[in-house]
């Protein structure tokens, strides 16, 4: 688990805590607890979303952790100025990760889905104890290291929600896999970062 | 103060303009990864309506953010972009480790433009393309080569119907040469925030007299260096060419005409 430091932000939302999780074999049951959890009413209610806050990310869809931290800075940075398109900085942080302003087809794409076997999970708050142990009973998997991450992504996929098959970027790299990849990242994370003001 | 405000507090000003501040900073304090950013400020202007003012501000960074990333797809070299927050009038932008084509001309510091004099004159300070050579050695790249590179990001961009609106030699920058984004020298447009989409030749014409303006009040003896830069942005454009070289001599020729007027 990694934990970056932003003191630009208020302190509940200056610490975020980011663990990446492989060979996750629990993806269906946590989409159903996750989905369980929203409609929950009272305290049970309060106590459950509680237990699941957190944002839960496919890491397939995620070309860096630069691209990552894009999203998770914008969310922070729209809910420091009441501009949250979503109920919580969670939910933003998908939100933002997709090219369109759809809630439900982002958390379809890049929220957890059956199909999920590596996770970001990521906490904005304060700094947190004890973080690790908590997710372990949550999410049955493989804590590894963030690096990891450069054999999960499916550039594939992530070549389609963004259109880019017929950019010049991706067609000027001729096939050479590492310059696509790094092409496309510098557009993903980009396109992250100038979402808001994409109208 | 707002996250942005503080963020700008606990960056380093490197310059301040008339339209905005340029910061170099950092968005996390945390993480031996964190990387450099450019923080470009538009700062509140006291002399407008403070209601335009933030609906103008807001534009503008926008409107940068979106020529980058359009040029980002159209493989134009650019800084990518780090943060954006329109309200507060910042854009965050990759910081590029190198130094300004201008600079490396021999062109001196910004808004000091050559005189008439020094420009026509016979006491030349110095060779430009000599004086070049010497400060691009750490760039491992030629005179020749830093003209083509202009050339075809110029041509890469306007085949993506961007018009840059200030291309000077102040406004590329040549990066030195590390492992990413790739290890060779690559030569960086920056500054789009007078950027525009247009498809229209005389818009791409006049872009390229803009530059050529530049490049001989900035930079003396320049012709066989801008005659590079059209060279390679000809080449690139393929077919697009003849009509916007045509437009150019039209420019040009108004641009005279102006000039025995004014
Ligand atoms: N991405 C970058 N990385 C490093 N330095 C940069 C970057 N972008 C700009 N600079 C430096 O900062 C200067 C000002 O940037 P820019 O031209 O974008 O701002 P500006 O306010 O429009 O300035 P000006 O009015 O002087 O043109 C540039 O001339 C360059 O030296
Ligand atoms: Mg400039």
């Amino acid at each position: 688990m990694e934990v970056y430091r932003y003191q630009q932000f208020p302190s509940h939302l200056a610490t975020v805590h980011v663990a990446l999780f492989d060979n996750v074999t629990n993806a269906d049951e946590l989409h159903a607890r996750l989905i369980r959890a929203s409609t929950l009413t009272g305290s049970e209610g309060e106590t459950e979303r509680e237990a699941v806050n957190f944002a839960f990310i496919d890491a397939r869809l995620i070309a860096s952790i630069q691209h990552l931290k894009a999203a998770v800075y914008h969310a922070i940075l729209a809910a420091t100025q009441g501009g949250l398109k979503t109920k919580s900085v969670h939910s933003e942080i998908i939100w933002t990760l997709n090219p369109t302003n759809n809630i439900t087809e982002a958390l379809r794409r890049y929220g957890v889905s059956a199909s999920s076997s590596s996770l970001f999970v990521v906490r904005v708050d304060r700094p947190l104890d004890g973080l690790v142990e908590r997710l372990s009973t949550i999410v049955h998997g493989t804590l590894v290291p963030l690096d990891s991450l450069k054999d999960m992504t499916n550039w594939d996929t992530i070549k389609k929600h963004y259109k880019l098959n017929d950019e010049p970027a991706i067609r000027n790299a001729a096939g050479d896999k590492d310059v696509e990849r790094r092409k496309i990242d510098r557009i993903v994370t980009s396109s992250v970062a100038t979402k808001i003001v994409m109208g | 103060m707002s996250a942005t405000q503080i963020l700008l507090s606990q960056a380093t000003q490197i310059s301040q303009g008339a339209e905005a501040a340029i910061y170099k900073g950092r968005l996390s304090d945390s993480g031996l990864d964190e990387e450099d950013v450019l923080l470009k400020y538009r700062f509140h202007k006291g002399y407008r309506h403070p209601t335009l003012d933030a609906s103008l501000t807001k534009a503008r960074v926008a409107g940068e953010a979106r020529a980058l990333l359009k040029c980002l797809r159209a493989d134009v070299n650019v800084p990518a972009v780090r943060m954006v927050d329109a309200l507060e009038g910042v854009l965050g932008i990759e910081w590029i480790n190198g130094k300004s084509v201008r600079f490396l001309l021999g062109g001196g510091a910004e808004d000091e433009e050559v005189t008439e004099e020094m420009a026509d004159g016979e006491n030349l300070p110095e060779d430009a393309t000599e004086e070049l050579e010497d400060q691009l050695l750490e760039y491992n790249v030629s005179s020749d080569e830093v003209m083509t590179m202009i050339g075809t990001e110029i041509a890469k961009m306007h085949l993506a119907d961007v018009i840059h609106g200030d291309l000077t030699t102040s406004n590329m920058m040549l990066r030195l040469p590390s492992p990413s984004p790739s290890n060779k020298t690559e030569l960086v447009l920056i500054d789009f925030g007078l950027a525009y989409i247009s498809t229209l030749v005389e818009d791409k014409a006049v872009d390229l007299y803009v530059l050529e303006r530049a490049f001989s009040s900035t930079h003396p003896a320049s012709e066989p260096l801008f005659a590079g830069v059209l060279k390679a942005y000809e080449i690139r454009m393929g077919k697009e060419w003849k009509a916007i070289s045509r437009r150019l001599d039209d420019v040009r020729l108004r641009g005279r005409k102006r000039s025995m007027v004014g």
